[in-house]
């Protein structure tokens, strides 16, 4: 259903989503509170928040994970109603099925929407080799170190061609020379095959060095929308930067004022 | 010294180990050394028991076990041979486990998928659960008789409990953000079920599988025990009408290593069957 | 506020089904027997076994006592089996977890012994000590002494190393790192210990009854497939059955109560 007042470049709007979680314990946890962004075409968008902020459960209600209790999430003009193939999702702790190979791993999008073995092969190796792992193809989860389950995970979503990229929190588990070594591997996965990509993280370095634009929920729960950053610095980046350092400084004083 | 051991991916793991001065204590240490103390000392106080007739006579010495157990490869008891024997019983735990699992395999991974069919099924089966297999012996024979058929069904009872609580922990423990995985890639609730709780379930039955081993064994033994004419309990019980205790002990000592040997087929099957680590239910 | 209270209903028909299920069992049971689509010979109604259970918690015939004391028979089994088995399985695992010269010498012997299922000793324990008590607290002490053995060590061995290692830097001896570390650790599996040893102690006391036994439980069961009264077979079941969930429910209690504070 097409939803009016929705500019057509335009690939996600969130109108005032709100979420209210019920728990066992009968306890309502409210974690998210008018929230309202757009996200245009290939626009490689960070979601910034410390740790208890609600945006993971932006990430899922986008996904179609989770319903909004009020609100809604367009994407493409229409409104989410559940999971689907056309958003990608990359999860934090890799969730890779340990009982498949990474083929098999990244094979299994198209597998499931009926490709052909000799296709669906093609289009995995295609990611794999672009994910930067190449040779490993038979190897299981177990055998590959944290880094490279996650670009199993990455290969995994893109296989699919959703329109959509959405990453939460990818690089949590990986110690910070692998992760500055995974922010680098994102950004040039993004550059050969771009799409739209929403990023969830709480690492601010990580956020400046990967977004085109920085939307930062504030630290407390409910989340709530504090700032949006537009991060204007030529690709690829570098941490030492000038302009890098002061717009993280700026950065990191908004934060510290919300906690 | 230190070697390599099994890379993982780029990382090279090493094991060190340490040279230590070779003296008395590290000989009398030595786990070796001790498993063949004790071993000795084990033969030579069952060999004095048997021969000083502690029991009267009940215990036989090792060497009248081997001799008899000699005796036994080559006569046949009963019309069988020993193999004859030993298949007959193993054949019996094949027969009543495959049965068990068929039903409850299914049964359990329903349970832990569907809410209601848990809430039917449960109340039943706890009801059931306490209930020794080797209690239902009794009313088996009055239902089928002495033959193989109740013997089978002591069996079938006895692994239907462990392997439905398998199935159904195995599916119950299953990390939930896999199904996420699953629904993101574009499958739907059958797709779920298909790529996530069958291979999931998969080690977990394999570890059920163990001890419905060893209660399969149990349970045949009484069977047999109580009444046959074939079988490794039977070797046992002819051991005791005809007053020769070392067939009773070689009978023992065959039933285990029959056992070990099946676990140990249940073990590779598993490592082949399953190539992945089995403690982590996802990556 | 962030927080607040909220109630979350369980479906009616999810609380029905337990019930439903639970009647339409006996129901089908009882059914079965009264029109005749199973012979009486072969199976008693929940009522007929109900109407035995009454009477025979008064009357010893024919099987040769009332129903307590087969109960009771079976439970002193049982138990002293079972304690027995704690008292030298538990500190053998633990020694055996820890110390080498321990575990040299106990585990060939107690790997030779596990395969064999206890109910296979039967025989030789008749030929041993005839049909009387202390054969069959034999056969549970064997079938209770596994579980405790195996859980005890593996609970040393599964203690966190770096503790160890900690100790030694202080100057600790073998035997205190024995007793102030690797005990306390292996604590959480000897408590699972417990349950897991009452079961088998238990399913094996059965066995042994079913075998050779003039009193208890085991023993009504088969009087009463020996007199064909299958209802006699069938309390017996329920009996075993029961008797063993109640001993469990007892042993639980006992953990929590006596040992709430070493317990973690």
């Amino acid at each position: 259903m097409n939803v009016v007042g929705v500019e057509h470049q335009d690939k996600i709007v969130c109108q005032n989503i709100s979420k209210v979680f019920i728990q066992k314990g009968n306890q309502r946890v409210h974690v998210l509170e008018d929230i309202n962004l757009s996200v245009k075409e290939n626009e490689f968008v960070v979601i910034l928040g410390p740790g208890q902020s609600g945006k993971s459960t932006l990430l899922r209600i986008i996904a179609g994970l989770e319903t909004p209790t009020s609100g809604k999430a367009i994407l493409d003009g229409v409104e989410v109603a559940g999971p689907g193939p056309d958003r990608g999702l990359v999860f934090q702790s890799y969730m890779l099925f340990p009982w498949k190979t990474v083929m098999g791993n990244v094979e299994l999008g198209p597998k499931l929407r009926g490709i052909r073995k000799k296709e669906r092969r093609e289009i995995a190796s295609h990611y794999i080799n672009l994910v930067g792992l190449d040779g490993f193809e038979n190897h299981y989860p177990h055998q590959l170190s944290g880094g490279m389950k996650q670009r199993v995970g990455i290969a995994r979503a893109y296989a699919n061609n959703p329109e959509l990229m959405l990453l939460d929190e990818p690089f949590g588990q990986l110690d910070a020379q692998t992760r500055y070594f995974m922010e680098k591997e994102t950004a040039r996965i993004w550059e050969a095959e771009k799409r739209t990509v929403l990023f969830v993280t709480n690492n601010i370095d990580e956020a400046i060095y990967l977004g085109a634009r920085i939307i930062s929920l504030q630290g407390k729960l409910p989340g709530r929308m504090h700032r949006v950053y537009e991060v204007d610095l030529p690709r690829p980046r570098e941490h030492t930067d000038m302009k890098f350092l002061e717009l993280r400084h700026e950065i990191t004083e908004a934060s510290e004022l919300t906690l | 010294m230190a070697k390599p051991i099994r890379s993982i991916a780029n990382e090279v793991q090493m094991q060190v180990k340490e040279k230590r001065p070779f003296t008395i204590l590290t000989v009398l240490k030595n786990r070796w050394f001790l498993y063949t103390v004790s071993i000795t000392a084990f033969f030579l106080l069952w060999d004095t028991v048997a021969y000083r007739r502690v029991f009267g006579g009940g215990l036989a010495r090792p060497q009248e076990v081997i001799t008899q157990l000699g005796k036994m490869m080559v006569d046949t008891m009963a019309g069988k041979s020993l193999m004859g024997h030993v298949w007959a019983s193993t054949h019996r735990i094949l027969i009543g486990f495959s049965l068990a699992s068929i039903v409850a395999v299914p049964l359990g991974l329903m349970m832990a998928l569907n809410r209601y069919v848990n809430a039917f099924v449960r109340p039943v089966f706890d009801l059931l659960k306490p209930m020794p297999p080797i209690a239902w012996i009794s009313i088996a024979i009055l239902w089928f008789g002495i033959g193989e058929e109740s013997k089978v069904f002591i069996i079938v009872v006895g692994t239907f409990v462990p392997c439905l609580l398998n199935a159904f922990n195995g599916v119950r423990l299953i990390e939930p953000q896999l199904y996420d995985v699953v629904r993101m890639l574009g499958g739907n609730r059958r797709d779920e079920i298909i790529q996530v709780c069958f291979p999931a379930a998969f080690p977990a039955i394999f570890a059920g599988l163990q001890i419905s081993l060893s209660i399969a064994w149990t349970c045949v033994l009484a069977a047999e025990l109580v009444s046959s004419r074939s079988g490794l309990g039977f070797i046992i019980i002819q051991g005791m009408t005809l007053s020769k205790p070392a067939q009773i002990i070689g009978g023992m000592l065959l039933i285990a290593v029959a056992a070990w040997g099946m676990s140990l087929l249940v073990s590779g099957l598993e490592k082949f069957l399953c190539p992945w680590k089995r403690e982590v239910m996802s990556q | 506020m962030a927080y607040e209270q909220v109630s979350v209903k369980t479906p009616l028909g999810l609380r029905v089904l337990p019930f439903a299920s639970l009647l339409l069992f006996l129901g089908t049971w009882q059914a079965v027997i009264d029109f005749g689509v199973v012979p009486n010979t072969m199976l008693a109604s929940p009522t007929q076994v109900f109407k035995l259970f009454l009477v025979k918690l008064t009357d010893p015939n024919p099987d040769g006592a009332v129903l307590i004391r087969h109960a009771w028979t079976s439970v002193q089994e049982a138990f002293t089996g079972y304690i027995l088995a704690l008292l030298v399985g538990i500190p053998l695992g633990l020694l055996m977890g820890w110390f080498v010269v321990v575990e040299g010498l106990a585990r060939p012997i107690f790997e030779l012994i596990r395969p064999i299922p206890p109910i296979a000793w039967i025989p030789l324990t008749i030929f041993w000590f005839g049909i009387g008590i202390t054969g069959k607290v034999f056969i549970i002490w064997v079938a209770g002494i596994v579980p405790c053995v195996i859980n005890s060590f593996v609970g040393v061995r599964m203690t966190n190393p770096t503790l160890i290692q900690m100790a030694r830097t202080y100057g600790a001896s073998d035997w205190q790192i024995f007793r102030q570390i690797c005990i306390p650790s292996a604590l959480p599996m000897v408590f699972g210990a417990l349950q897991i040893a009452l079961a088998y102690c238990w399913t094996n006391l059965v066995g042994a009854e079913l075998l050779a036994a003039d009193n208890g439980l085991g023993y009504l069961i088969t009087m009463g497939r020996r007199l064909a009264l299958p209802d006699m077979v069938v309390l017996g079941m329920i009996m075993v059955g029961l008797t063993g969930v109640v001993i469990g429910v007892i042993i639980d209690y006992v953990e929590k109560r006596l040992l709430a504070g070493i317990r973690r």
